[in-house]
């Protein structure tokens, strides 16, 4: 008897501990996910013109997830202290239940970070940047939102294009339409500035002089946030729910043990 | 980066002063790396070409032709049967396609102090060298639809076409055309394709995706796996229990009953 008492008295600390780390990785997960949320850098109006956010998707499930586990984490050491048959198995489908959609979440994020290749990105700018005449206010809408995004990522990143600027001269688009050749091979932005937000010097900015345009692309300036977001919402998940596995599976046995 | 423009300067230079058997070239790659373009062609200015044919006490212009190459083989003619060069605009050739026109009028450039390379990196100098030393074919996107334009209207050049072109030195007094250079090489405006062609399809999966699905799949089922296991086990376990305990209570009774009947 006193064997099993030992074991059982282990098997207890064993779940509590595993509850307290699932409780602090909970939270680690919220608070994550709402700084992705929040769109630090600007890029969400892209993601959104592409019609395919399901990595901003994937985070907002993540904050409800994150404090799901927390709560959840309290409740299963109170169960396990108490070793009360009832409140385990609540807590085991509870669980279950959360293990689910933060399954879906991380997933969710792998799957839908692969999408987002330099190509989607080019054809985009292409296609949407200072585009004049909008079919529907959605249109508008997403219109405005990537104009207004590669204006400001192009300033800050001292950036042009997707790939160089060479993009605006091997392709047609939207903004060729309304901006003639000759004057505007490519977006003023793409021109090196000063300090009062005009080009330094108009004719080498248009014939392509060296130091006078930017003419690298702007793609890692894209890549790299979206890329965290979407690796970081996956990978903690996957972790989190790679030790709350075996947390679950000892709670289960640990219920199964337990007499009413 | 200098030293490599200014060696470019001299071998410019040296080539230039070979006479009239030279063609208008490209702006030198190093420095408009944006040419051709879709609509515009960067010309170097004919440095100490025509030096050979100047006078001392005349003034002199030189007026930069161009034509598509399909033009050739209907006139290539830049001057009239007197030697006056031709005056025709870009309107007339329907954009050069029947015959060269006159893209631009400008002074003979400087042969004995052209403009340096090194100062293209100074902000303040950078106009003046790229005036002095090239001339962009095509860059007035405005004066065809002026009608108040009066003066060399260089409108912007058709994409993915071959244009030619040549430079005539003038005698601005007579009017007469005193040296030419042969047609230029041909030069092919860039071609824009489609954004519609851009493939997005992203490709194979990347190695990360697919390790986080298989591996949480496989977790998934083997804890519902376990639910089921401990379920069951708990369920069979509660059976086996009552089962005894309805055993040990019958043996219970029984044993009461045979004392009461001893007894009696």
């Amino acid at each position: 008897m006193a064997k099993s008492d030992d074991g059982i008295r282990i098997l207890q600390g064993l779940l509590v501990f595993g509850n307290v780390v699932i409780g602090m990785c909970g939270i680690a997960l919220t608070a994550e996910c709402i700084f992705f949320v929040s769109n630090p850098h600007g890029l969400y109006p892209l993601l959104e013109a592409t019609e395919n956010d399901d990595i901003y998707a994937a985070a907002w499930i993540g904050i409800f997830v994150g404090f799901a586990l927390f709560a959840l984490s309290i409740l299963g050491i109170v169960a396990v202290i108490k070793s009360n048959r009832t409140l385990l198995l609540v807590y085991i489908i509870l669980m279950l239940i959360t293990y689910a959609f933060e399954m879906a979440s991380s997933i969710t994020a792998a799957t839908q970070r692969d999408f987002l290749t330099p190509n989607l990105f080019l054809k985009q700018m292409l296609e949407r940047y200072n585009k004049s005449e909008a079919d529907n206010n959605n249109d508008k809408w997403m219109t405005e939102g990537v104009t207004k995004t590669w204006d400001k990522l192009m300033l800050q990143n001292q950036c042009c294009g997707v790939q160089g600027a060479s993009d605006w001269q091997e392709y047609t688009s939207a903004f060729r339409r309304t901006h003639n050749d000759a004057d505007y091979p490519w977006p003023r932005n793409c021109c090196v500035m000063n300090a009062q937000g005009s080009p330094i010097n108009l004719d080498g900015c248009k014939l392509g002089v060296p130091g006078y345009y930017n003419s690298n692309g702007c793609y890692d300036a894209i890549s790299g946030p979206m890329n965290t977001h979407a690796w970081g919402v996956a990978w903690f998940g996957f972790a989190i729910l790679c030790w709350t596995f075996f947390v679950l599976l000892g709670t289960m046995f640990y219920w199964s043990r337990v007499e009413y | 980066m200098c030293s490599r423009w200014v060696v470019l300067a001299f071998y410019c230079l040296g080539q230039m002063c070979a006479g009239q058997s030279l063609k208008p070239q490209i702006a030198a790659p190093e420095l408009a790396t944006n040419n051709p373009t879709l609509t515009t062609v960067a010309l170097e200015k004919p440095f100490c070409v025509f030096d050979s044919s100047l006078y001392p006490n005349k003034s002199y212009v030189i007026y930069l032709y161009a034509m598509k190459e399909s033009a050739s083989a209907i006139s290539s003619l830049v001057t009239t049967t007197n030697s006056k060069p031709l005056n025709s605009t870009f309107q007339q050739t329907s954009g050069g396609k029947l015959g060269p026109y006159k893209a631009a009028v400008f002074n003979v450039p400087n042969c004995a102090s052209p403009p340096k390379f090194t100062d293209v990196g100074d902000v303040n100098k950078v106009s003046d060298v790229l005036k002095q030393y090239l001339f962009r074919v095509g860059d007035d996107g405005t004066c065809l639809y002026d009608p108040n334009f009066l003066a060399v209207c260089n409108p912007p050049l058709t994409p993915d076409t071959t244009y030619r072109f040549k430079y005539v030195l003038v005698d601005s007094t007579e009017g007469i055309m005193k040296d030419q250079t042969l047609w230029s090489d041909p030069i092919k405006t860039r071609r824009a394709k489609l954004p519609l062609k851009i493939d997005t399809w992203p490709g194979r999966r990347s190695g990360g995706m697919i390790v986080i699905t298989s591996i949480l799949s496989v977790l998934v089922f083997l804890l519902l796996a376990g639910l089921l296991a401990s379920v069951s086990s708990a369920v069979m376990g509660s059976e086996a229990s009552s089962a005894e305990t309805k055993h040990m209570s019958q043996t219970v009774q029984q044993s009461e009953l045979r004392p009461q009947l001893s007894s009696e």
